[in-house]
């Protein structure tokens, strides 16, 4: 198993240049970071080539990869646009871990979203418990009482929830318990942000303004997540060792949880791999809608400003925790399933 | 729990949390809670050409002079405006003298000098720094300081507009200048990311990134101390969140209000604020014999397509009569604009009349003018944004009612306004109508960019004449005002641009693009200017 692992993320390695390749080509194409420097005026043309030349935007694309992978300090550059390269570069480049710095706000990249992963990490995995844990609820239920009243109540639900886009159910949720509840003078649920500053940041603010968003998000996984559980679960109740089991006079509760859910967890532990290294990209509708400060929004904004750094370091982190996320899900599977060996 | 469980649990659960967490709320007030539906990019000036970055700056590093709600500057830093009566601005125009008020302070108890000013004009001329404009301090020769409380300017050449663009937010030369002697940049300087030490009513405290930015009463203001205790921006980039956080009060003012929320924030008991801005929403043709279509060489085409579009109808029926049809550059100058001109009405058939008049008429039966076997087929551009694409839409259909085809093109933002080098569609002029919104340089009434050396070409790619106009007149006209410093003599030839700008048909004016913004009933002696928000906010108050 230690060398599956240890020839896995060998493997990742050249996953992760070429991906980084295609990625920076992609964002080159996206638009330019100067063009929209100017406020509500276009940028002037001087400052627009000035700047092009001071944040290394005016060299070839290659170039400019090439700058932010090893960096820059062993050249100079031309900071006065009199044709002669006269200041010491002073990048190093991801592979030694200088991601650059945002062309939006000049901050170091890591500090820009380190400010953002515990925000939406926050959001994301109390988000990603409730929809796990709601789904295997839901979903066990359904399938052990099929064709029941409950079970075609949930399934009209699920399918209601799936079937909604997020930016909906979040602007409903906030117009009925943010706005009309306070007309109503009911207690009431804030609209956006992470605390009240008329109180200041506390646990108890930013679980006060995690309930909607959370919800919001969880709606539409909970809905499909409990569908795929009920349909896992139905296929392994019909299975022959669920009959042998019930055979040998084990407990319901230890049929279920024990031989039933422990084998329908499988495909699950396929979904939810996938799902975890995006937990990190964040919840870009449900973040913007409620003005949470986390990595979706941080993308968003810096998307639309061409801010190549920035956006390459999400992009980046999330490539890496995809590939890391792949080789434990992979570890999963050998717990899971005994049959599955890697050696 | 029997037929809709998971609803009710969901609903129970949301109260039960509501009633719970809502009791987490305390009683520290005072506070004011604002919208900006745009996170600053950089809080430092010299750093941002943003107008949320440069109207803050008010509040915790005050202009040398600002400008009131009727856009007349006042002296801020300064003993009075400079001017030729008071001996401030040469005869030539060439130099300013300002003399500070001695008494102005840094939040740190430093006193404000001439040599603020002097490090500020150095760092933004400064080629080792990354700043985002160095206008209009690179048309400066020197600044000097023959006492700590004058500073002296001296143009290379006479410029007229300098009162509407010198000296936003004046840097700390105690906190910078070691920095850049050290390091011959102020970019990486901590000041610039935490400028905690200012000269305005509050002080700058927390910045968190995509969520809010805190500022406090300056307790050490050199002037009367701000009535509110803290102002608290919150970034909401959703305009329907917006508009949800006003009604709930979860804020007391929201910023670039959408016309279509107006009404719906007036009925939860909000006061709309319009303020024109200065700015309006063009069309400009392509005027010019190598490039646009050949049809736009002749005035009259040009004045049938704006008898042909009904933009009152547009600022009604899209903007809910909250906008109207500009007639110039200057409409929200009123100086400027005198005697006003009045737009071209909505008048199909004078449209038609004009067509025929030139010789654009349908030979070949196919809905659209032709004349020397050229159909009149016009590209129109603009950015994606919204309003911008129901616009074009209208313009469309408004056209094809005269016979001519308009092909509409809508580009993000960043590829439409990239460079000449980058192959920029505006700036390469690739299409027969452009449209966005611009001004003049507010308040100032300058339109540089309109002279014949600003056309783009491989020589010249950083032109900023994107319209390819070349007029004789218009050039001479512009570069006289640029050098009068006499403001009735400026305002002639102002009128003068004006007026050919109106009866020459180069642009279009479709409708002023003011600024809204939504005030709580809590936000009180709350004024604004066109140029910024915050030039009182040290009057602002909260009542219960």
């Amino acid at each position: 198993m230690t060398s599956y692992i240890i020839r896995r993320f060998l493997q990742g390695i050249p996953l992760l240049l070429i991906i980084s390749i295609i990625l920076f080509a992609l964002m080159m194409s996206t638009g330019d970071p100067v063009a929209t420097m100017g406020g509500r005026r276009v940028t002037r043309a001087s400052d627009y080539e000035r700047l092009k030349r001071q944040l290394g935007l005016d060299k070839p694309i290659y170039t400019q990869y090439f700058y932010w992978l090893v960096g820059n300090t062993w050249t100079k550059v031309d900071l006065d646009g009199d044709g002669i390269a006269e200041t010491p570069g002073t990048r190093l480049g991801i592979l030694r871990g200088d991601f650059g710095n945002s062309l939006v706000n000049r901050k170091p990249v890591m500090q820009v979203i380190g400010e953002r992963i515990p925000n939406t990490l926050i959001l994301m995995l109390s988000g990603e418990l409730i929809v796990i844990i709601g789904a295997l609820v839901v979903g066990v239920y359904s399938a052990l009482r099929q064709y029941s009243l409950l079970d075609h109540a949930v399934t009209t639900l699920s399918f209601i929830g799936y079937s909604m886009p997020i930016f909906f159910i979040a602007l409903l949720l906030m117009f009925i318990f943010a706005v009309l509840f306070k007309r109503w003078g009911l207690p009431y649920l804030p609209t956006v942000g992470m605390f009240d500053p008329q109180v200041g940041k506390s646990i108890g603010q930013v679980l006060y303004h995690m309930v909607l968003p959370v919800i919001s998000m969880s709606v539409v996984s909970l809905a499909s997540y409990s569908r795929y559980i009920r349909s896992t679960m139905l296929d392994v109740l019909n299975q022959d060792y669920i009959r042998t089991a019930r055979s040998k006079g084990l407990s319901n509760r230890t049929v279920i949880f024990v031989h039933a859910l422990k084998n329908a967890s499988l495909p699950i532990a396929t979904i939810v791999g996938l799902d975890l290294p995006f937990l990190l990209g964040g919840a870009v509708v449900t973040e913007r809608i409620f003005a949470w400060p986390g990595m979706g929004r941080l993308f968003l904004d810096h998307v639309s400003r061409a801010d190549t750094p920035v956006v390459m370091g999400i992009l980046m982190l999330v490539a890496v925790a995809v590939v890391v996320f792949q080789i434990i899900t992979d570890v999963i599977y050998a717990w899971l399933d005994p049959r599955i060996r890697y050696d | 729990m029997s037929r809709k469980p998971v609803f009710y649990a969901l609903f129970a659960f949301l109260v039960i949390a509501s009633l719970v967490l809502s009791g987490c709320g305390g009683g520290k007030a005072n506070v004011a809670t604002l919208i900006f539906t745009q996170e600053f990019d950089n809080l430092a000036p010299l750093y941002s050409s943003m107008w949320f970055v440069w109207t803050t700056w008010q509040m915790f590093d005050h202009w040398a002079w600002e400008f009131n709600q009727n856009n007349e500057p006042f002296p801020r830093l300064v003993t009075e405006i400079p001017s030729v009566e008071n001996g401030g601005v040469s005869e030539d125009g060439r130099v300013i003298t300002m003399h500070l008020r001695d008494d102005i302070k840094w939040s740190d108890n430093v006193p404000m000098t001439a040599e603020d000013f002097i490090f500020t004009w150095e760092m933004a001329v400064s080629p080792q720094n990354t700043v985002a404009t160095t206008y209009p301090y690179d048309m400066i020769e020197t600044v000097e300081a023959p006492d700590p409380q004058t500073v002296v300017v001296t143009f290379t050449d006479p410029f007229a507009p300098w009162l509407a663009n010198l000296w936003h937010g004046i840097l700390p030369a105690h906190i910078l200048r070691p920095i850049y002697d050290a390091e011959g940049t102020i970019d990486n300087a901590d000041w610039l990311k935490n400028p905690s030490v200012g000269c305005g009513p509050y002080n700058f405290v927390e910045w968190e990134s995509g969520s809010f930015a805190r500022f406090v009463r300056n307790t050490n203001y050199w002037g009367t101390p701000a009535k509110i205790d803290e102002i608290f921006i919150r970034f909401v980039p959703d305009d329907a969140s917006q508009v949800a956080a006003l009604k709930a009060g979860d804020a007391d003012m929201g910023t670039f209000i959408s016309y279509s929320d107006v009404p719906a924030l007036q009925d939860a008991g909000l006061n709309i604020v319009i303020e024109p801005s200065g700015y309006d929403e063009f069309m400009f043709f392509m005027v010019n014999e190598e490039k646009g279509h050949p049809a736009l060489l002749d005035v009259r085409v040009r004045r049938a397509i704006a008898f042909a579009i009904d933009r009152d109808g547009i600022n009604r029926d899209l903007h809910f009569g909250l906008t109207k049809t500009p007639a110039s550059f200057w409409d929200a100058l009123p100086y400027y604009n005198d005697p006003a001109l009045q737009p071209y009405p909505y008048d199909p058939q004078e449209a038609n009349r004009l067509l025929d008049e030139a010789g654009w008429i349908d030979s070949n039966g196919n809905g659209i003018r032709d004349k020397d076997g050229i159909e009149l087929e016009i590209s129109h551009a603009t950015t994606i944004r919204e309003d911008r694409q129901d616009v074009q839409a209208v313009i469309k259909q408004d056209l094809e009612e005269v016979g001519i085809k308009l092909d509409v093109n809508p580009v993000d933002d960043t590829l439409f306004f990239a460079s000449y080098a980058d192959n920029g569609p505006a700036a390469r002029g690739e299409y027969d109508i452009q449209e966005w919104s611009d001004g003049p340089l507010f308040p100032d009434p300058d339109i540089y960019y309109w002279l014949c050396d600003q056309i783009p070409t491989d020589e010249n790619p950083t032109g900023e004449n994107w319209f390819y106009i070349c007029d004789e007149e218009l050039d001479r006209l512009i570069k006289l005002q640029s050098t009068q410093v006499d403001p009735a003599e400026r305002r002639d030839t102002i009128s003068q641009i004006n007026q050919l700008f109106y009866d020459k048909v180069y642009i279009i004016g479709m409708w002023q693009d003011p600024d809204v913004y939504a005030v709580g009933s809590r936000l009180q002696n709350v004024k604004f200017s066109g140029v910024t928000m915050f030039y009182n906010i040290a009057e602002w108050e909260l009542v219960k």
